[in-house]
């Protein structure tokens, strides 16, 4: 029953997911027509087109499976000879460096200006 | 028939790679590193070529739209905290950007990189579609750049938790805006575990990590890239 119910919502999200892409076409829109579906989602939400219990369970197998819909790029990276290489080994190098500054740095600035805001977050 | 193959493959792999990193906690179990090194190892002992597969897997690609669509549900349950922390949110993006933009071009500036790698790398840190579009944008190669997209992830994911422990990173809030600024829909997912405030905080980090970084592409990467 509940995979059902999850299917036939995540259907429903692929309607705006079609009408993303027609606006995409129709105002030419220099996005991606997933981010202009995430809008067109949340507007629908907020002006209460359609409730949240529509679309939550979809949605929620969705985000906990992400990973699994990118298996599929990680694969493709058997196409690139050059990662193979000196020069690959180097990339993953600097790519481990520079995510590791960047989250640690962005997570003690927020973490920063939470704790001197003094606003207690649950 | 080859893409419900693959799919139902992908899947049940994928479910062992996600069991195996659950009970053992050993990183190399990675779901998005185990599950494509073991896809890999089949296509070479198969004599599958990886087109064969990657054509296959063009339904479970397909879903990373609807994925993303789905991240307007957090972000729609957690709307007042958003609101409330919009400053706090856009600073730390904000310098979270700059930061991956500028140290990803220091370094590869430093090993002397060949110009297609150190272009290419620029966007790596945002969600693969617009990492795409904005490394098109400034000459650098899309297809490489997905590449150093998911390596991002893949470290992303892996180091997080003992980032967070290791700084004592207390606040969800601080939390989610690291990983989604930091390693995108893979950070994200891992945000999952500290529950659905840092979710919502890593969603709108990654949202607003790629549309900052749009802007980055316009106006200050074309001037980086003059000093290669």
């Amino acid at each position: 029953m509940k995979i059902g119910t999850i299917i036939i919502q995540i259907l429903l999200i692929h309607i705006f997911l079609l009408l993303a892409i027609g606006l995409k076409q129709l105002l030419s829109i220099p996005l991606p027509a997933s981010m202009i579906g995430l809008v067109l989602l949340f507007l629908a939400l907020v002006l209460k087109i359609i409730k949240l219990e529509w679309v939550e369970q979809g949605a929620n197998w969705l985000m906990a499976e992400l990973l699994l819909f990118f298996v599929p790029s990680a694969v493709g990276i058997v196409n690139y000879n050059e990662i193979a290489s000196w020069q690959g080994v180097e990339m993953v190098f600097i790519i481990g460096i520079s995510t590791f500054i960047v989250m640690s740095l962005t997570a003690f600035i927020a973490d920063w200006i939470v704790t001197k805001k003094g606003e207690k977050v649950g | 028939m080859i893409i419900v193959l693959v799919t139902i493959m992908t899947y049940v792999l994928y479910r062992f790679a996600k069991q195996l990193n659950k009970n053992s906690k050993i990183p190399l179990f990675h779901p998005l590193l185990f599950t494509p090194v073991l896809i890999i190892i089949i296509i070479f002992a198969t004599h599958l070529s990886a087109n064969t597969y990657l054509d296959g897997a063009k339904l479970l690609t397909h879903m990373l739209g609807p994925a993303t669509i789905a991240f307007a549900v957090p972000i729609y349950k957690h709307l007042p905290v958003l609101k409330k922390y919009l400053g706090l949110i856009l600073i730390s993006i904000t310098s979270g950007s700059l930061i991956a933009v500028f140290s990803s071009f220091g370094l590869s500036m430093l090993l002397h990189l060949d110009r297609s790698f150190s272009v290419s790398v620029l966007p790596r840190s945002i969600t693969t579609p617009i990492a795409m579009e904005v490394s098109k944008d400034i000459g650098g190669l899309p297809t490489l750049t997905t590449v150093f997209v998911i390596i991002t992830g893949i470290v992303g994911g892996m180091i997080g938790p003992s980032v967070i422990k290791r700084f004592a990173i207390k606040t969800p809030i601080a939390k989610g805006l690291a990983l989604g600024m930091s390693a995108h829909g893979v950070g994200t997912n891992k945000a999952m575990e500290y529950g659905e405030e840092a979710t919502t905080f890593s969603t709108l980090a990654m949202i607003l990590a790629a549309t900052i970084t749009i802007v980055w592409g316009k106006l200050l990467i074309p001037s980086l890239i003059g000093l290669l």
